[in-house]
C-alpha cells in the first residue's frame, strides 16, 4: 500500500490515456455542469424564473437574508447530528466486520448492502408506514399498554433525522470498515503488551489509525445529508424546511434559478473547503508519522 | 504501512465498494425512458406522427384513454409526468425533450402564452370543443381557446373527518384553530396558502404586491405552527392513514376520499375560493402537432371525458361528459361543490351563477418569489 513501492512500474508513454475515459466522465458530468452552477449564480433571471445573461450579485445577497441563513445553519446543525449519529451507530459495525473471519467478512458486507437493492423511496415509505400514528411501532405500544394513546413519531424532525441516519449509515460502515480491514493487528498486541488496559489501547492506537475512515465516513455522510430534500418532505411533512428543499424550491416553485444556483454555489464552496481541510489534515498527520 | 494519504484511499475504496453495490437510487431517468416523438417532420400535411409525447400531471390521465386513443389512430401516447406547474416549467424551459403535449393550469397558460412557448391550436382539428361548458369559458388567460383546450377542473377545499372532527367546520377560521393543531394536512403550494389568507382578509387572489403580502403573513403566520403535514402530491393519504383529521386540499384528492367512506366531507371554504382549469397545450416546436390536436379532440369526446371522471373525479369541465355521469358522481360534493354547482341535480346545467366560482389565479411572474419566501420564512420560525 505505501506509494514507494519498489515493484511498481511506470505507465508507458500512453498510459495516460487509460484515464481519458474517467477525466472526460468528470469533465463532462461533474466539472462543467458546476461551472454552469457557478456562472448562474451571477446572473439576473426573467418572469419566468429562467436565468438571463446580465451580473448581478443579487442571488447572493439573499443568502444573507435572515430567513436563509437561518435555514442553512439550521440545517448544518441536523446533518451535524445526523453525522454524529451515524458515526455512533456505524463504528462498532465497521470495526466488527473489518476484523471478522474472512469467510465472514463478504457476507456480512453484502447484509450491510442489501438495503441500497431496494429503491431509496420505498425504503422511506417503509419507515413512514412503521411510524405513523396508526402504524407498526404505535400498534405495539399500545396493545402491550406502554402508551394509552399514539405518539407524535412521523412528521416530527425525530422522524428526519431518523430518515437521515437510516439513509447514510452504509456509507459510514464502509469507509470505517476499510480502515478496519487494513489496522496492523501488530500493533494491537504490542500496546496490550507494553501494558495498557482496553480502553487506552482503543483511544491511543485503534482510533488513530482508523481515523482516515472516521473522517471519510464523516464526509460522506454530513454532505449529502445537507442536500437532501426528500426525507425532509416525506418524514417530515414538509413542516421544517432544510437547504435542500429551500434549494428544489427556487427551481419547483419560486421561479428562482440564479439563488437556486447562488445557494448551491455556497454549498460547493463549503464541501470543498472541508475536503481541502481534510485531506490537508491527513497530510500532515502522515508526515509527522 | 499505511499510505501517505490514507484518507484519499479509503475514500477512493469505499467509494468503488458502493458502486459495485448500490445501482440506481433514484430509479431511471425520466427523460431517458420516453422515447423521442418519432414521425417525419417533413411528413405531408394530413399525416400525424406516429408517436405522441405527453407530459402531464401525475394520477391524471387513465390508462384507459390512453389505450382507446392507440386502437383508433395507431398512435403510441408516451405519458410523462410531474407534480406542480413549475416543475413543468423548468423541464420545458430546460429543452432536451420535445413534448407535443401539456397540461398547464390557467396562470402557467397565461404565462407560457406571453413567452411563446406555446402554438395556437387549429380549430378544425378540434371540433369537440364544443362540448366546453359554459362555465368553463371566458377566462382570462385564454378567453376563446386559441391556445388550449380544458381537461379536468377543480377547487381547494376541506375535508373533514367527521368520526373525530364534531364542531362544524364552514371555513379557514374554523379549520385553524389552536385545538386542532396537529391534526392538518395541507397542500404544500406556498400561492395557495396565501390565497387563503388572502380570502380571510377580503383581498383578490390575484391582487399580489408587498403590501398585501404583508397583510397576509400575521394572519398565516399562527395557521402554519398548527399544520401536520405539508403535501401536495398525495394530501389524501395522512388523512387515510389517522395521521390527521382535517384537510385542504385538492378537491379531486377529496372527491377519492368521499367515494371511499362518506365521513370524509368536503365543503369549499366561506370566506372564498376560487377555480382552476388545467389545460391540453401544444408546446413550441412540438414534432407531432396534428397528433396532439386528434388527442385533445379525442379527449374533448364525452364518453372519453367521461373515462377521465370514473378514475380521477375532479370537475368535469365537459357539458356532454356531465350528461354521461352516474348519480353518484354527481352528488359527490366534492367533485361538484354545491356552493357552485347548488343542487347535485343541477350539475348537468352547469354553475348557475359565475361570479361565484371566484377569480381564477393569473400570472404573476417574478412575485412568485415573494410568495415563497413568505411561506419558506413562516415554516422556518416552526
Amino acid at each position: 500500500m505505501s506509494d514507494e513501492n519498489p515493484r511498481r512500474r511506470p505507465l508507458g508513454p500512453f498510459g495516460g490515456a487509460l484515464a481519458a475515459p474517467l477525466l472526460l466522465w468528470l469533465l463532462t458530468l461533474v466539472v462543467l455542469p458546476n461551472l454552469i452552477l457557478v456562472g448562474y449564480s451571477f446572473c439576473d433571471r426573467d418572469d419566468l424564473g429562467q436565468v438571463v445573461p446580465s451580473f448581478s450579485l443579487e442571488a447572493f445577497a439573499r443568502i444573507l437574508d435572515p430567513t436563509y441563513l437561518h435555514i442553512l445553519v439550521h440545517s448544518l446543525w441536523l446533518s451535524g447530528i445526523a453525522t454524529a449519529l451515524c458515526l455512533v451507530i456505524g463504528y462498532p459495525v465497521g470495526y466488527f466486520l473489518g476484523r471478522a473471519k474472512e469467510s465472514w467478512r463478504n457476507k456480512l458486507l453484502v447484509v450491510v448492502m442489501i438495503p441500497f437493492w431496494t429503491s431509496f423511496l420505498v425504503r422511506t415509505y417503509a419507515w413512514m408506514i412503521l411510524l405513523r400514528s396508526e402504524g407498526l411501532i404505535n400498534g405495539l405500544l399500545q396493545i402491550t399498554h406502554l402508551t394509552s394513546a399514539p405518539v407524535d413519531m412521523l412528521y416530527t424532525e425525530g422522524a428526519v433525522l431518523i430518515g437521515l441516519v437510516y439513509a447514510y449509515l452504509p456509507f459510514t460502515i464502509l469507509p470505517i470498515y476499510a480502515s478496519a480491514e487494513k489496522l496492523d493487528g501488530a500493533l494491537v498486541e504490542a500496546a496490550y503488551d507494553l501494558g495498557a488496559r482496553p480502553w487506552r489501547v482503543f483511544v491511543h492506537v485503534i482510533l488513530p489509525l482508523t481515523r482516515p475512515g472516521i473522517v471519510a465516513a464523516a464526509l460522506f455522510v454530513f454532505i449529502p445529508s445537507i442536500g437532501m430534500f426528500a426525507i425532509a418532505d416525506l418524514m417530515g411533512g414538509g413542516r421544517v424546511p432544510l437547504v435542500g428543499n429551500v434549494i428544489q424550491n427556487q427551481f419547483g416553485q419560486a421561479r428562482n434559478w440564479p439563488f437556486g444556483a447562488a445557494l448551491g454555489t455556497t454549498l460547493l464552496v463549503l464541501f470543498l473547503a472541508l475536503l481541502a481541510w481534510a485531506l490537508h489534515e491527513d497530510g500532515e498527520e502522515a508526515l509527522h508519522r | 504501512m499505511l499510505s501517505r494519504r490514507p484518507l484519499l484511499a479509503v475514500l477512493c475504496a469505499s467509494v468503488l465498494a458502493l458502486l459495485g453495490c448500490s445501482g440506481d437510487k433514484k430509479g431511471p431517468d425520466p427523460a431517458a425512458s420516453g422515447a423521442p416523438s418519432g414521425g417525419p417532420s417533413a411528413a405531408p400535411r394530413k399525416q400525424a406522427g406516429k408517436e405522441l409525447l405527453l407530459f402531464g400531471w401525475s394520477e391524471y390521465v387513465p390508462e384507459a384513454v390512453i389505450d382507446g386513443f392507440k386502437k383508433e389512430t395507431g398512435i403510441t401516447v408516451h405519458y410523462e409526468t410531474y407534480a406542480s406547474n413549475e416543475e413543468m416549467l423548468s423541464k420545458l424551459l430546460a429543452g432536451g425533450t420535445t413534448f407535443d403535449l401539456i397540461q398547464p393550469s390557467e396562470y402557467m397558460v397565461e404565462a407560457l402564452i406571453k413567452q411563446k412557448k406555446i402554438e395556437t391550436i387549429d380549430a378544425a382539428n378540434v371540433p369537440n370543443m364544443k362540448n366546453v361548458a359554459a362555465d368553463m369559458r371566458g377566462f382570462p388567460h385564454d378567453p376563446e381557446f386559441k391556445y388550449c383546450a380544458p381537461y379536468m377542473a377543480g377547487a381547494v377545499g376541506i375535508v373533514v373527518n367527521t368520526d373525530k372532527v364534531k364542531d362544524p367546520i364552514k371555513g379557514y377560521k374554523d379549520v385553524f384553530q389552536p385545538k386542532y393543531k396537529g391534526r392538518i394536512v395541507v397542500v404544500n403550494d406556498a400561492r395557495e396558502m396565501v390565497s387563503w389568507a388572502f380570502e380571510t382578509l377580503g383581498i383578490a387572489p390575484n391582487d399580489v404586491s408587498a403590501e398585501t403580502l404583508a397583510k397576509a403573513k400575521p394572519v398565516l403566520a399562527p395557521w402554519m405552527k398548527l399544520v401536520k403535514v405539508f403535501d401536495s402530491d398525495s394530501p389524501k393519504t395522512a388523512m387515510l392513514n389517522g395521521d390527521v383529521d382535517i384537510g385542504v386540499m385538492w378537491n379531486g384528492e377529496a372527491a377519492l376520499l368521499y367515494e371511499q367512506d362518506k365521513k370524509y366531507a368536503f365543503t369549499l371554504a366561506e370566506e372564498g375560493s376560487h377555480l382552476y382549469i388545467d389545460h391540453l397545450c401544444i408546446p413550441t416546436g412540438a414534432k407531432n402537432k396534428l397528433g396532439a390536436e386528434m388527442f385533445i379532440n379525442y379527449v374533448l369526446r364525452p364518453e372519453i371525458s367521461k373515462l377521465i371522471s370514473d378514475k380521477f373525479p375532479y370537475m368535469n369541465p365537459n357539458a356532454e361528459a356531465r350528461k354521461l355521469l352516474s348519480r353518484a358522481q354527481r352528488n359527490n360534493p366534492a367533485s361538484y361543490p354545491p356552493r357552485w354547482f347548488g343542487n347535485p341535480e343541477d350539475v348537468i346545467k352547469g354553475m348557475p351563477d359565475l361570479a361565484k366560482r371566484g377569480d381564477s389565479f393569473r400570472d404573476i411572474g417574478k412575485l412568485a418569489t415573494d410568495i415563497d419566501k413568505l411561506v419558506t420564512d413562516l415554516k422556518a420560525q416552526n
